[in-house]
C-alpha cells in the first residue's frame, strides 16, 4: 500500500474518532457536563481540526508515491508478532518458565540464528536469572504451571 | 541530609547502585536498547523491592545507559543509544587513528562531569521548585500540564511534522480519558472491560512503544548491520587528557542540564546542541568530523547532563523532561509517591537517597569506563536474533508483573503494533506518551479549575502564578516554532531554485 494512502486512512480514522468523541460527551452525567465533558470536547475538536488540516496537506501537497516500508522481512516480523501473541495467551496457563523456555529458542531460530548451543545457554541463563532475581530475590509473583 | 547520605552508603544500597549502573552501561552499549527501554522494562519489577533501593537501581541504569552508548560509538562506530551519535562522529575516527584510549577517557570523564554537575543542580533546585508547587491550585496544575505539552512542539523534527506531533500528543490525552471520570464517577469508553476501569496504565504503553517496537523492527531487518571491528584489534595508545578539554566539558554539562530541564527535549538533542556549540567556539573547527576530542567532550557531557536536568521538572512538577524521566516517574507512582512537594517532605527518606545515589552511579561508571570499557564494546556484537527474544520475553513479563494481568500484555502488544504504524507514518511516539502521562493531570486541573471558577475559563488567567506560567508557555513555544518555520522555509527554498 502507498504510504500516503495509509496516512490518509489513519487521518480519516482520527477525524471520525474525534467526531464520535465529541458526540459522546452529550451522555456525560450531571457535573461532568461542565467539567470533563468540556475538556473532552476540547480534545476532540483540536484533534478533529488538526486531522482534517493534515489530511488537506496530504491530499493537496503530498506527491510522494512511495510504498509504506514496514519491514524488510515479513515472515520474521509477523513471526515474532504471532509468537508474542501466543506467548501472551498461554503465559498465564502454562506459566512463565515453560512458555519463555519455548518462546526464546523458537524466536531465535525464526530470526535465522542456528547456533543451538548459544540458544540453549541463553535460554537457560535467562530462565535462571528470572528465577533467582525476580522470583526468589524480588518475590515477583510469576504465573506458574496451572493446567 | 547526612541521614539520607548514610542510606546511600549502606552496603545493600551500594550493591544495588553498582548492579544498576553496570547493567545500565551494558544496556546502553547494546545498539537497539535504550535507557527508556531499560528503565521501562524494569519499573514493574521494582514494585516488590524496597522503594528507595528500587529507585536507586533505576537511577543507576539511567546514568549508566547514558554513558554506555558512547563505548561502541567510539570503538565500533555503532552508537549504543541515539544520544551517542554525535560521539561516534568524532570517536570512531580517533579509534581508527589508534587513539581509542584517549577517546574513551575523554568520553567517560566528560560523562562523569556532566552527570555529576546535573545531579548537583537537581539536588539544589528541585526542593526549591517543589516548594513553589505548594502554591499551585487546580488552574495552575492545568497550566503546568499545558507547559509539559508545549514540549510536543519541540519534538517535531524532520521525521515527524508539527501537526502530526500535536495529533500524537492529543491521541495520548484521548487514550488517557479511558476509565472512570473523576468528576461524576461514571465509566467512560471502557467497552465493558473491567481492566479499563482504572484507565490505561502507561507502563504497558511505554514498554510497547519504546521496547517492543524496537524489537519488531530489529526482527524485520533483512540486512545485518555490518560492524567495523578493526579498531578493537588495533594497538591503541593511552594519551593523557588534552589541555583545555574541560572548557568543552563545561559547555556540554551546562547545555545538557538546561536542555534536560525543558519538557520534551531529550539527551540526543542535548548532545547535538552541545556538540554544535563546541564546534562554534573551537579554535580547531576544521578537525571536527575527523576525530576531535573536543566534540566527544561536549556531546558526552551534554547527554549525561540531561540526566539530572530531566529529573528537575519530573520530581517537582510531575512533568517528565524526556521519555526516560517519564519511565522513572512511573516508578515513583507505582511506589505511591506522586511527584511534587510531597517527594521532598513526606517521602524525603526515599527521594534524597535516590538523588544522592546518582553521584555514586556517576562514580561507578567512571571507574568502569577507565578500566574495562574496551571489553564492554563487545556487547554490541551480540546478534539481534538472541537479543530480540530475550528482550521480548522481558517486555511480556514486565507488562504482566505490574498488575498480574494478561490484559496488560495484550495492551503492550497492541501499543507496539499500532505505534509502529504511527511511527512509520511520521507520528511522534514521544508526543503520544507525553500526552498519555500529562492527560490525567491536565483533565484534573481543568475540571477542578472550572468548578472553582464557576464555569468561567478566566480562572486560568487570574492568579499571578498563572500569568507567569502563560508567559513561560509562550516562551517555550516560540523558539521551536520559529526554528520549525525557519527549517521548513529552508527546505522549500532549494526546491524553488531547482524549478528555476
Amino acid at each position: 500500500m502507498a504510504k500516503r494512502h495509509l496516512d490518509r486512512i489513519v487521518l480519516v480514522g482520527f477525524a471520525v474518532m474525534a467526531v464520535l468523541l465529541f458526540i459522546s460527551t452529550a451522555s456525560y452525567p450531571g457535573i461532568a457536563q461542565k467539567t470533563s465533558a468540556l475538556y473532552v470536547k476540547f480534545l476532540a475538536a483540536s484533534m478533529g481540526i488538526l486531522a482534517v488540516v493534515q489530511l488537506g496537506f496530504s491530499i493537496f501537497r503530498d506527491n510522494d508515491t512511495g510504498k509504506l516500508h514496514f519491514t524488510d522481512h515479513m515472515p520474521r516480523f509477523f513471526g515474532l508478532l504471532i509468537a508474542l501473541i501466543i506467548f501472551g495467551a498461554v503465559f498465564e496457563y502454562v506459566g512463565f518458565f515453560i512458555s519463555a523456555g519455548l518462546f526464546i529458542p523458537v524466536v531465535a531460530v525464526l530470526l535465522g540464528y542456528r547456533n543451538y548451543l548459544v540458544i540453549a545457554l541463553t535460554t537457560v541463563s535467562v530462565l535462571a536469572f528470572v528465577y533467582l532475581v525476580f522470583e526468589k530475590l524480588l518475590a515477583v509473583n510469576l504465573p506458574g504451571f496451572s493446567l | 541530609m547526612l541521614e539520607h547520605a548514610m542510606v546511600v552508603l549502606q552496603p545493600y544500597s551500594l550493591l544495588t547502585i553498582l548492579i544498576g549502573t553496570i547493567a545500565g552501561v551494558a544496556i546502553g552499549g547494546m545498539p537497539g536498547l535504550t535507557a527508556t527501554m531499560a528503565v521501562g522494562l524494569l519499573v514493574p519489577f521494582t514494585y516488590t523491592m524496597d522503594p528507595a533501593l528500587g529507585l536507586m537501581l533505576l537511577g543507576g541504569i539511567y546514568c549508566g545507559a547514558m554513558y554506555g552508548g558512547s563505548i561502541p560509538a567510539i570503538l565500533l562506530n555503532t552508537p549504543g543509544t541515539p544520544a551517542a551519535v554525535a560521539t561516534a562522529i568524532e570517536g570512531f575516527p580517533m579509534s581508527q587513528k589508534g587513539k581509542a584510549g584517549l577517546a574513551l577517557k575523554v568520553s567517560v570523564v566528560a560523562s562523569f562531569v556532566g552527570g555529576f554537575f546535573s545531579v548537583i543542580i537537581l539536588l539544589l533546585f528541585a526542593p526549591l521548585l517543589a516548594r513553589q508547587a505548594l502554591n499551585f491550585g487546580p488552574p495552575e496544575t492545568f497550566l503546568l500540564a499545558l507547559m509539559g505539552l508545549a514540549g510536543i512542539i519541540s519534538i517535531a523534527d524532520e521525521n515527524s511534522s508539527l501537526i502530526k506531533a500535536l495529533i500524537a500528543g492529543l491521541l495520548g490525552m484521548v487514550i488517557a480519558i479511558v476509565g472512570t471520570d473523576d468528576m461524576s464517577g461514571s465509566l467512560r469508553y471502557t467497552m465493558g472491560y473491567i481492566e479499563l476501569i482504572d484507565g490505561i496504565d502507561f507502563m504497558p504503553a511505554l514498554i510497547g512503544l519504546f521496547s517492543m517496537i524496537q524489537m519488531l523492527e530489529l526482527a524485520g531487518m533483512r540486512k545485518k548491520h555490518e560492524i567495523d571491528v578493526s579498531a578493537l584489534h588495533k594497538k591503541q595508545r593511552n594519551d593523557p587528557l588534552p589541555k583545555g578539554i574541560f572548557k568543552y566539558i563545561a559547555v556540554g554539562a551546562g547545555t545538557g542540564t538546561v536542555i534536560g530541564v525543558l519538557p520534551g527535549e531529550g539527551a540526543t538533542i542535548a548532545a547535538f546542541i552541545s556538540y554544535n556549540v563546541s564546534k562554534r567556539i573551537s579554535k580547531v573547527k576544521e578537525l571536527f568530523g575527523k576525530g576531535n576530542p573536543e566534540g566527544i567532550a561536549a556531546a558526552e557531557a551534554g547527554n549525561n547532563g540531561c540526566v539530572g536536568g530531566s529529573l528537575v521538572p519530573t520530581l517537582t512538577l510531575g512533568i517528565p523532561g524526556n521519555s526516560v524521566a517519564a519511565a522513572l516517574m512511573g516508578a515513583f507512582i507505582i511506589h505511591g509517591m506522586i511527584p511534587g512537594p510531597d517527594l521532598f517532605n513526606e517521602y524525603a527518606d526515599r527521594t534524597y537517597p535516590f538523588i544522592m545515589s546518582m553521584f555514586i552511579a556517576n562514580g561507578v561508571f567512571l571507574i568502569v569506563g577507565l578500566t574495562i570499557a574496551p571489553y564492554l564494546a563487545r556487547i554490541a556484537l551480540i546478534p539481534p536474533a538472541i537479543l530480540v527474544p530475550v528482550v521480548s520475553a522481558f517486555a511480556v513479563l514486565g507488562s504482566y508483573a505490574l498488575n498480574n494481568a494478561v490484559f496488560d500484555v495484550f495492551l503492550m502488544i497492541a501499543f507496539a503494533g499500532f505505534g509502529l504504524i504511527l511511527k512509520k507514518l511520521g507520528f511522534s511516539l514521544e508526543a503520544l506518551i507525553l500526552g498519555l502521562i500529562l492527560g490525567p493531570i491536565a483533565e484534573g486541573g481543568f475540571s477542578q479549575g472550572m468548578i472553582i471558577g464557576k464555569g468561567s475559563p478566566w480562572i486560568f488567567f487570574e492568579s499571578n502564578i498563572a500569568k507567569i506560567m502563560w508567559v513561560l508557555i509562550i516562551l517555550l513555544l516560540v523558539p521551536p516554532l520559529y526554528s520549525y518555520w525557519k527549517n521548513t522555509a529552508m527546505v522549500k527554498a532549494p526546491s524553488l531554485d531547482d524549478q528555476d
